[in-house]
């Protein structure tokens, strides 16, 4: 026997006293039972259980037997009565208009038999005040309505009457009036212009004086237009339509609402103590909201089930895959396979299985809630929502998760199952022996990075070295090097600012691949700057067959490519500093170099940092500026091995270790490592800002 | 005529008057801009000479003959498959300009005016997310359009090309546009709904109107994205018709069939340009744009 509370609460928490009499003797008892002991106790006991016993012949269940009986019959003649009318009414009606007619009918009578029950259930309650607001308000609609479409016709005939020969003259009439108009525009013009040559006005009222004629003139002809017969009583047809359409359904959303707070005032009643849908529903979504009587929820979450039983358990269980074995094929990675199956599909397919199972778990999940936190409401006496205020909650509270679907759905396919893919594949074997098929070898790559040995992982560590190298010099040059050049620019007394800001922006504003590729053309034996060193120096320079030469070119080369980017963001903040922080600085006697030093670099940085920070990350990533420079070169076999080149960076070594020798698994466990050193700096970084700590959540 | 020439005298300047000191100061800086331009400009400006170089074959060499000829952009265009190249990358460009902008305005939307569930947490994600490189999926790619084009045949691989973009692209350009909409009143939204709007009406006649700069400038960054882009589009696309330009491009210089360098010079040349007048156009909102969504985010 569960236990009653005595008050029912809506969802603000107004109490309500109970309308089920029995229920409320229950409670009653029940919460006597706490108070009392001994004798006392035993007599309450005995008592609920009598009334438990002789809960058919409580004088309110009997009572609400008649009721529901009497319902029931009055629900079926209603209905015939209803068929009858409607087959009485002219048969030319507009439908929807019939529609509401009977619907206002129905309402008028169900309003009358409820009201003597509205002691008696708080059902009979709302249905009372449903139908009640019902019968006030669809009255005014009905009449819009069937006013509007009298109007509708009347204009159609109207627009059918109009005279032919009038419309004609009334155009041309329009055409003259028209031509008049331009007329009189272009001398109003011409004026404006005669003044501005006498240079009594200026050239932006010159302008602006041309637009107000502009506009006046278009206004005019279509006032005019307006005045057509034809063009109004057209405009008018468009205006009742909207009517009939819009408007109608406007009205019908606020008569709905209506009866949604009505909804929302009035609780609801149940027997039951516990939310007993939830427990046995939730392996099949959209059973327990068909029992909540939420039925578009319902449709929604069966469509949730028939994702979970039709498309990701059976993918999961292997059924439909491509070539894989579902969550299976992780396992065996083919292992069994046919000669054609390969372990890296199996493996893909066995990842999107999980993300699947993932997203069915999740649909599970919510529906529990869902259904339970409905029922839970319905014990406390809060009504379940209807389909208009489930929409309408949709609406608000959902949507952020709604218009997130897309973004997420791209994210998981696009972005987690490759990073998933690349986490496994690190803990595989897959290298150029084992293509086709391989097997986990747990962590036996990440083995030989640390301890720098085999083919792959012996250079590991002497490119982590150059990468840190390069990422931090080329990285602080191009920022020195852009900000510097920003402070000189910056200075009040250069002129000719424009030009340099224009040439300056070039470096990042021509595709980086082109330029690179160009200075490696340039850099070539032949190339133009090979030859002006060889001029130069006298000797002649094979920048590209040197591994020193070839960083420091690296370095240069992406001071020169990146300190556009930090020169035009610098200049941006230089340029919003306020005047006055300087003036200060001056009368307080600061120098330059002071001003430099506390003010200016100061607000630059604290502005710009992310922004720095990210720069770190891109050339630490940077790809492109060493693989097209010199593919990575010059090579140097007794150091770097067959694999990589002395200019290579971790990524470019990634890059050719899975891409061009097929060390995929190696490839993918360095790539992990990066990632992991490039998150945790993210992760400091992020929070630590500002942004993140300030964050209104 | 007197009252001239004593205004003259007078110093009017409202900065103070330079010291010797500061002369040769100027003078170094003028001196300084100046190297870096001509720094700047010199290979570029090489770049265009050998462009229009008539007397450079298939090497670009440097020679002292400059005979003024087109005959690499007719090279361009006729041995090569420019045009295909170029609209191949408008396309590819042009769509994930658009899923980026469709799929970001929502979601900048919904996390600068919701406050639901998981919000912190996602963004947290987010910004991790975003600092994986592209590359490390590499792998997966391939095997992964193989799949999808098993069950949908029209999926190509430019369209995987267009969806690693796109995907690629949320993480980031929703943190800049939340930002830009965090920065827009509340008041507006709310009065908005005070008026019936729903949520969609407000993102469609209040937010997006107003956030349309940051807009213009995160579908401008993802167009330009597949233009400069040249790893992805060589790894994943296999048929020289299929190429974006970076792509096609690279193929003048790797492969010795079809090198051509002059060529390549021209084909960048003709590339850089657009880009580059956009760039010089709109540079003010390019750069506010990005120091606005890092300051915010």
């Amino acid at each position: 026997m569960g236990k009653y509370n005595a008050f029912l609460y809506d969802e603000v928490g107004n109490a309500y006293t109970r309308k089920n009499l029995y229920l409320h003797e229950i409670a009653q008892n029940q919460s006597a039972l706490k108070s009392v002991t001994g004798a006392d106790r035993e007599k309450a006991i005995s008592a609920l259980r009598n009334l438990i016993r002789n809960k058919k012949n409580h004088p309110y269940n009997v009572d609400f037997l008649t009721y529901k009986r009497e319902e029931r019959n009055f629900l079926t003649t209603l209905n015939a009565k209803v068929k009858t009318l409607a087959s009485n009414l002219d048969a030319s009606m507009d439908p929807k208009l019939r529609k509401l007619h009977l619907d206002l009918i129905r309402s008028n009578e169900k309003k009358s038999f409820y009201k003597p029950y509205v002691a008696l259930t708080y059902d009979a309650e709302l249905e009372y005040e449903k139908h009640h607001i019902i019968s006030m308000q669809l009255p005014e609609i009905i009449e819009k309505y069937a006013q509007t479409k009298k109007e509708l016709v009347e204009a159609r005939i109207k627009l059918k009457e109009i005279n032919p020969e009038e419309e004609r003259t009334f155009h041309k009439n329009l055409k003259q009036f028209i031509v008049g108009q331009r007329a009189l525009y272009l001398k109003n013009k011409s004026k404006l212009k005669e003044k501005r040559k006498q240079k009594i006005i200026s050239e932006k009222a010159l302008r602006n004086g041309i637009i107000e004629l502009k506009k006046k003139k278009k206004d005019l002809i279509n006032t005019k237009k307006y005045t057509s017969e034809k063009k109004s009583t057209q405009e008018l047809i468009n205006n009742k339509k909207y009517v009939l359409t819009k408007g109608i359904r406007r009205e019908i959303k606020v008569l709905k609402s209506n009866i949604a707070d009505s909804r929302r005032k009035i609780p609801v009643e149940v027997t039951k103590t516990q939310p007993i849908y939830s427990r046995f529903t939730f392996v099949l979504p959209g059973l327990g909201q068909l029992l909540n009587k939420q039925y578009l929820k319902a449709m929604l979450f069966a469509l949730g089930s028939a994702f979970v039983y039709f498309i990701a358990i059976p993918y999961a269980l292997g059924y439909g895959n491509y070539q894989g074995d579902g969550i299976m094929g992780l396992v065996t990675l083919a292992e069994f396979g046919l000669k054609i199956d390969k372990s890296l599909i199996y493996m893909i397919e066995g990842i999107v299985a999980i993300f699947l199972i993932i997203i069915a778990f999740i649909i599970l999940l919510l529906s529990y809630l869902d259904v339970r936190n409905v029922e839970r409401k319905v014990i406390k006496g809060i009504r379940p929502r209807n389909a208009f205020e489930t929409l309408l909650g949709v609406e608000q509270d959902g949507f952020p998760y709604l218009v997130s679907l897309p973004a997420l759905l791209v994210t998981v396919f696009i972005v987690l199952v490759p990073i998933t893919t690349a986490i496994l594949l690190s803990f595989t074997g897959m290298d150029p022996k084992h293509q086709s098929k391989f097997g986990w070898v747990g962590i036996d790559n990440y083995k030989l990075i640390a301890t720098g040995s085999g083919l792959a992982g012996s250079v590991f560590w002497s490119i982590l070295w150059w990468t840190l190298i390069w990422t931090a010099v080329a990285t602080t040059l191009a920022i020195a090097v852009g900000f510097l050049l920003a402070i000189i620019a910056n200075n009040e007394r250069i002129k000719g600012k424009t030009f340099f800001r224009v040439v300056y922006l070039l470096p990042w504003a021509v595709p980086a691949f082109i330029t690179i590729m160009f200075f490696s053309i340039m850099f070539s034996p032949d190339g133009a700057l090979t030859t002006l060193m060889t001029n130069i120096f006298g000797t002649r320079i094979l920048i590209k067959n040197d591994a020193v030469l070839t960083r420091t070119v690296l370095i240069g080369l992406q001071t020169w490519l990146g300190s556009s980017y930090v020169f035009l963001l610098s200049t941006g903040v230089l340029q919003a500093i306020p005047g006055d922080l300087y003036e200060a600085a001056q009368i307080d006697g600061a120098t330059e170099f002071q001003k430099l030093k506390r003010i200016t670099i100061p607000m630059v940085l604290f502005q710009t940092a992310p922004l720095l920070v990210g720069q770190y990350t891109f050339n630490f990533n940077n790809f492109s500026i060493i693989y097209l420079f010199n593919g990575g070169g010059p090579f140097n076999p007794s150091k770097y091995g067959n694999l990589a080149g002395s200019s290579d960076l971790l990524i470019s070594y990634i890059f050719k270790l899975t891409m061009e020798n097929q060390y995929q698994a190696i490839g993918a466990a360095i790539s992990i490592i990066i990632s992991m050193g490039l998150m945790l700096f993210a992760f400091i970084g992020f929070k630590n800002s500002k942004a993140f700590k300030e964050e209104r959540l | 005529m007197k009252l001239f020439k004593k205004k003259n005298e007078l110093y009017l300047s409202d900065k103070q008057p330079l010291s010797t000191v500061g002369i040769v100061m100027l003078g170094i800086s003028y001196a300084v801009l100046i190297a870096w331009a001509i720094a700047i400009l010199w290979p570029l400006t090489q770049m265009v000479i050998s462009a229009f170089n008539g007397s450079q074959e298939q090497y670009l060499m440097v020679n002292d003959n400059f005979v003024f000829s087109i005959k690499h952009f007719e090279y361009l265009f006729k041995e090569t498959l420019y045009f295909t190249w170029v609209k191949n990358t408008i396309f590819i460009a042009a769509v994930t300009a658009v899923l980026t902008l469709v799929i970001v305005s929502f979601t900048g939307f919904a996390y600068s005016r919701y406050r639901f569930k998981g919000r912190k947490a996602s963004l947290m994600a987010i910004m991790l997310i975003q600092t994986i490189p592209t590359f490390a999926g590499i792998t997966a790619f391939f095997t992964l359009h193989s799949i999808i084009s098993a069950v949908v045949p029209v999926f190509s691989r430019q369209m995987m090309l267009i969806m690693i973009y796109s995907g690629g692209g949320i993480a980031g350009n929703t943190f800049i546009l939340k930002g830009y909409i965090d920065s827009i009143s509340t008041e507006l939204d709310d009065a908005a709904r005070i008026d019936g709007c729903t949520s969609m009406q407000v993102y469609r006649l209040i937010i997006m109107p107003i956030a349309k700069p940051m807009l213009a400038i995160i579908a401008l960054w993802s167009f330009i994205g597949p233009f400069m882009d040249y790893l992805l589009p060589r790894v994943l696309l296999t048929n020289p018709s299929s190429y974006t330009l970076a792509a096609g491009l690279f193929t003048l210089m790797s492969d010795f069939r079809t090198m051509n360098q002059p060529a390549f010079a021209a084909g960048g040349l003709l590339t850089a340009i657009p880009i580059v007048a956009l760039f010089i156009v709109l540079q003010k909102q390019l750069v506010s744009g990005l120091s606005q969504g890092s300051v915010k985010g």
